[in-house]
This record gives C-alpha cells, sequence and structure tokens, in this order.
C-alpha cells in the first residue's frame, strides 16, 4: 500500500499531471482496492469458516461435556482431568520414546547431506531416489513396515533364513516402537537430507579453500566448518521433528499398531482421535487436542529461542 | 558450487559414492521388492520370497480392483483430489495476485492469520470439522471431503503464490494496464503465465498433500463406496496382512500416482521442497 502511495507522488513529480488526473489516480488506486478485496474474499472465508472457526469451536467444545448435540459446561474440568489421568501420562511418555528418532534422523540426514556436497558422479539420480520416500503416503510406507516386519514377513523370512528365531514385532510396544522409529527414519531422511543440503550450499566456498589453503583435511573442514556453519539449519531440522512426534504420527499408528499392543503405542494424537471417535464425551478430545497444540506451540517458541532461528546471525 | 566439490581426490570420492549407493539400496530395494511380490501368487512367493517369480500374474491387482474396491476408491481419490486441486489453484491464485500486486485493504493482517493458521495441526480440527460438516449434512459425501482440503491447503498456496507473484516485474502489469486489461485478463494472460512455474510446484504439492492424506478421508467418508484410496488401502493392509503380494498390489496402486509425479515432474516437486520448508 505504502509502496503505490509512493510510486503514484513519484509519478506526479516527473510528469506534472493535469487537473483531474490526481483524481482519477485516486478513484483508480479505489478501485483497485475494492479488486483486491473481491479477490482475496473466496480464499479468506474458506479459512475462516473451517480452519479459524472450527479451532474456537474446538476451544469451545473443550470446556463443555459433549455429545455432539448437547452442551453441558464444565469449565476448566475436563482438562483437570486429563492431567490427572494415569493413562495420559503413560502416553505422554510413549511420545517422549518416539523422541529416539530425531537425533538418529538428523545423524542419517547429514550423512547424506555432506556425502551429496561433494557431488559424486551420479549424486543427482541419488538425491532424487532419497527423495522417494518425501512423496509417498504415510499409509503406504506405515503398511509396507507393517508387512515387512509382520510373523510372515520378509524380515522375520530372513530371521530365519539365518537360523534365528521369528520375532513378533507387534505384540511388545517397544519393539513396535522400534520398527514406527525406523519407517519415520526411512521416510525422513532424504527429504531432511535436501533441506541439510541446501543449508551447506550457502556456505561460502571462499571459507572452504582458505581452510584447503591451510591444510585442513576434510574432517577438519568437516568438524570446524561444515558442521558450525549450518547450525540454524540443524535447528530447523531439530524443530520440524520434534513438532512432528507429537502432531504427526497418527497415520503410522493407526495403519501399524492401532495404539497397540494395549496402549503402548498410542501416542497423543492418535489419543485425540480415539476420545474423538470412540468416548462419550467430545469435550475430552477437544480438551487434549487444544493442549497438544499448545505444547506445540510451547516448543516451537522454546525452540526458536533456544536455536534463534529468527534472530540475526550471531 | 562445483569448486568447493572438488575438494577430494578421485580415490577418495570412491567411498562416498558406496556409502550413497547403499543408502539407495535401502530406498529402491524395499519397492524393487514389494513391486516383484505383487506380481507373484501368494503360494509361489511363500515358497521363497527373495527369490525371483517363477511365473508373473496380475490376478492381485484385478482382485483388488474387484473385489475388494481399490479401483472404485482410486476413482473417488482422483475425483476429490482433482476438484479440491482445482478450487485451491483458482482460489489461491485469485487472492495470491490480489495479496502480492493490489492494495488490498488490511493485507498485512490478512497474511499474519494465514501465515499463523498454517500451524494448526488437523487433530484440533478434525472434532469441530466432522460436527460443523454433520450440521451441514456433508459428512459422507465428497463435498465435505472437497471443503476441507481447499480450506487446510489455503493458507500455505496463498501464502506461495504471493510470493511467487511478488516476482513478476510491476512494470509488466502497468502496461497491461495501459493496454486496457482489466483484472481477470491481466490475471489470466500476464500473472497466470508468468507465475506458471509457481503454479505448476504448488499443483504438484497439493496434489501430493491430498492424494495421500489418511486422517480426514477415513472419518469423512465413512461409507465403503464412496471410500478414497488411503482408508482402503489401511483396510486392505490390516485385513490381509499375511497375504503379501496382495498387499504389495495395494501399495503399488496407492503409490503408482506419486511416483509418476516424482518421475516426470522432479522439477516442480523438488523446488516445491524449498517452499515447503517454510511449511
Amino acid at each position: 500500500m505504502t509502496v503505490t502511495t509512493t510510486e503514484l507522488a513519484g509519478v506526479g513529480a516527473v510528469s506534472p499531471a493535469p487537473a483531474g488526473e490526481g483524481r482519477r489516480r485516486r478513484s483508480l488506486d479505489r478501485r483497485d482496492r475494492i479488486v483486491g478485496l473481491v479477490a482475496v474474499t473466496p480464499a479468506l472465508i474458506l479459512v475462516l469458516g473451517f480452519m479459524i472457526y472450527p479451532v474456537l469451536f474446538a476451544l469451545y467444545i473443550s470446556f463443555n461435556r459433549s455429545n455432539g448435540v448437547n452442551y453441558e459446561w464444565l469449565g476448566l474440568q475436563n482438562y483437570v482431568d486429563l492431567l490427572v489421568d494415569p493413562l495420559v501420562h503413560q502416553i505422554f511418555f510413549t511420545n517422549l520414546k518416539f523422541l529416539i528418532a530425531v537425533p538418529l534422523v538428523i545423524f542419517v540426514s547429514v550423512i547424506v547431506a555432506v556425502l551429496l556436497f561433494e557431488r559424486v558422479r551420479g549424486w543427482k539420480a541419488f538425491r532424487l531416489i532419497y527423495f522417494l520416500p518425501s512423496v509417498l503416503s504415510v499409509a503406504v510406507i506405515g503398511i509396507m513396515f507393517k508387512s515387512t516386519f509382520s510373523f510372515g514377513g520378509p524380515v522375520n523370512a530372513a530371521i530365519v533364513a539365518f537360523g534365528g528365531e521369528p520375532v513378533n514385532f507387534f505384540t511388545d510396544g517397544n519393539l513396535a516402537i522400534f520398527v514406527i522409529v525406523l519407517a519415520l527414519i526411512w521416510s525422513g531422511f532424504g527429504y531432511q537430507g535436501l533441506i541439510v543440503l541446501s543449508g551447506l550450499s550457502a556456505i561460502d566456498p571462499s571459507v572452504f579453500e582458505a581452510a584447503t589453503v591451510d591444510g585442513a583435511g576434510w574432517w577438519k573442514r568437516l568438524w570446524y566448518i561444515t558442521l558450525p556453519n549450518i547450525r540454524r539449519v540443524l535447528g530447523f531440522v531439530f524443530i520440524i521433528n520434534v513438532l512432528y512426534t507429537f502432531s504427526s504420527l497418527f497415520g503410522f499408528i493407526f495403519v501399524m499398531t492401532a495404539g497397540g499392543p494395549g496402549y503402548e503405542t498410542t501416542t497423543l494424537d492418535y489419543l485425540i482421535y480415539l476420545k474423538a471417535f470412540s468416548s462419550a464425551n467430545l469435550g475430552a478430545g477437544a480438551a487434549l487436542a487444544v493442549m497438544v497444540f499448545l505444547l506445540i506451540g510451547l516448543l516451537t517458541l522454546l525452540q526458536v529461542r533456544f536455536f534463534r532461528i529468527t534472530g540475526e546471525e550471531d | 558450487m562445483t569448486s568447493t566439490s572438488a575438494t577430494l581426490s578421485k580415490p577418495a570420492r570412491l567411498p562416498i559414492f558406496l556409502l550413497l549407493l547403499v543408502l539407495a539400496i535401502t530406498i529402491v530395494y524395499p519397492v524393487v521388492f514389494l513391486a516383484s511380490a505383487a506380481l507373484r501368487t501368494n503360494a509361489d512367493y511363500l515358497r521363497d520370497p527373495f527369490g525371483l517369480p517363477r511365473e508373473f500374474t496380475f490376478q492381485n491387482f484385478l482382485v483388488l480392483v474387484n473385489n475388494y474396491g481399490l479401483g472404485q476408491a482410486a476413482i473417488n481419490s482422483a475425483i476429490v483430489v482433482l476438484s479440491s486441486l482445482a478450487l485451491v489453484l483458482v482460489v489461491a491464485t485469485l487472492a495470491g495476485y490480489a495479496m502480492a500486486k493490489l492494495p488490498v485493504p488490511g493485507a498485512r493482517y490478512i497474511n499474519a492469520s494465514f501465515v499463523s493458521v498454517m500451524l494448526i495441526p488437523s487433530q484440533v480440527l478434525i472434532i469441530p470439522i466432522y460436527l460443523l460438516l454433520s450440521r451441514l449434512e456433508l459428512v459422507g459425501e465428497f463435498g465435505g471431503v472437497i471443503l476441507v482440503y481447499v480450506a487446510t491447503g489455503l493458507p500455505f498456496s496463498v501464502f506461495f503464490l504471493t510470493l511467487s507473484f511478488r516476482a513478476i516485474p510491476d512494470a509488466v502489469l502497468e502496461a497491461a494496464k495501459l493496454d486496457g486489461a482489466g483484472f481477470f485478463r491481466t490475471l489470466l494472460f500476464v500473472v497466470m503465465p508468468m507465475g506458471r512455474a509457481g503454479l505448476a510446484t504448488l499443483a504438484v504439492l497439493q496434489f501430493l498433500g491430498m492424494w495421500n492424506e489418511l486422517l480426514f478421508a477415513y472419518i469423512l467418508l465413512p461409507d465403503n463406496t464412496k471410500t478414497l484410496v488411503t482408508p482402503a488401502l489401511a483396510q486392505i493392509g490390516s485385513r490381509y496382512v499375511s497375504d503379501q503380494p496382495l498387499v504389495s498390489a495395494g501399495l503399488l496402486i496407492t503409490a503408482l500416482p506419486p511416483i509418476l509425479l516424482l518421475a516426470f515432474a522432479s522439477k516442480y516437486v523438488m523446488s516445491g521442497l524449498a517452499a515447503g520448508v517454510t511449511r
């Protein structure tokens, strides 16, 4: 807006407009504002109606006992019930177990990025291959790992072929989590490796050249130049991974374990779904959703501050 | 960029190539394994899971399409995704052009609210969206899912197109204006052709997101005849887990459109990456 006004002023200064020209300009500008507003309106209505209103609605439901038709005001009772519920504590702890995937994914991603950065023969083809899991649905990846690690699946066939006993991966909570973590690494390292690679490519090449001239070897350069220079990208990758662990495991859990055995692989976001569609009180599900949303917001703020993602280069 | 890459001598680069190759195999081998399993009978597969198929059969695909409704589900998904995609692109193009080039009143606030709703996880939306759509009698209808896909896809789409349309020089738009082109003519014949790379990237990203979506597809279309491809696959995967060839065939059908996109539009998929980072 300000840009347009200054431009108009500039135009006026260069070529003195005849009388009436200014008024015409102003009316054209007003027309542009109206046209602009009308053009934005459909998007605005859809986002207001199907994103902002639902979030406020969820907040309202969370203060009520509700079956979707009747609402009984409870105040903060749903939140209190969740906070003292041992099952919620257990499930929060399960979420923490999934965090083991974060350093592993980042580790593999950094390796991938550092290797791709050397631009060896065929690196573009490798990049494309690594990217493949990123375009697949979690439903596809989840079922792929589920059938691969099932009791009669290829992994057990290989274990038996090497003389071992078949393992039932999905009757033990920790083993099931192990398989899901493997799926997370397999599906995540390509995309995140490319993010890290973009960070590497942004490093000033002359830094490397200077170091090479000074006689620093490949490992030294990696440790003292490459990694310190991408710490912001690493911070960013760390954030998206932690957020993912708290908000986006639903698909994997849904197709691989359905939260079982018992509640051993149920995560917070899967519990929201369970509470929403199999409990008498929608308020509890909504309250949990709001709490997870707040947790995610809090984590983002803390991590952004910690890694100074948005701050100036220090 | 290439100067930094030549920091290693030729022999030192061989282990790097080999490591990259090993990593690539961890991706490619499972896919090839599934593809070959999908073309075998269950008996042939069970005889030797890691061996080569003795005979090829398309039986698994036929069973999935004829008996388990995966073909119908894929058609349903195509209908829902293509309609949602068209709507998102039209609505986001209008809004993106306005936000990029027109003096929209309150543009800063509109932009800020679009950016902040991008952070909303879909779990927060499932209960209220379900209640809202059932009141509109859209649960169990394609229209309901389409509305949700359009609305949840819009914030990012508008943000993305605003950025890519901003790169169009003002002088070109001024020239169009002097030629007497109105809003729609400018949009159709100047903005869209000049912003086509951005539009294509966005279309690819949105297609992938919608085709792969599971949660809303599952809860908003409970009826089996209207189910989309991801919930249908989830059902097949949980019921017939012991029939690896059948499940593999289901995986291939579901994964085929994204894989084809990656193969033939990799440029747009990859350039979407940089933008997806901000998501």
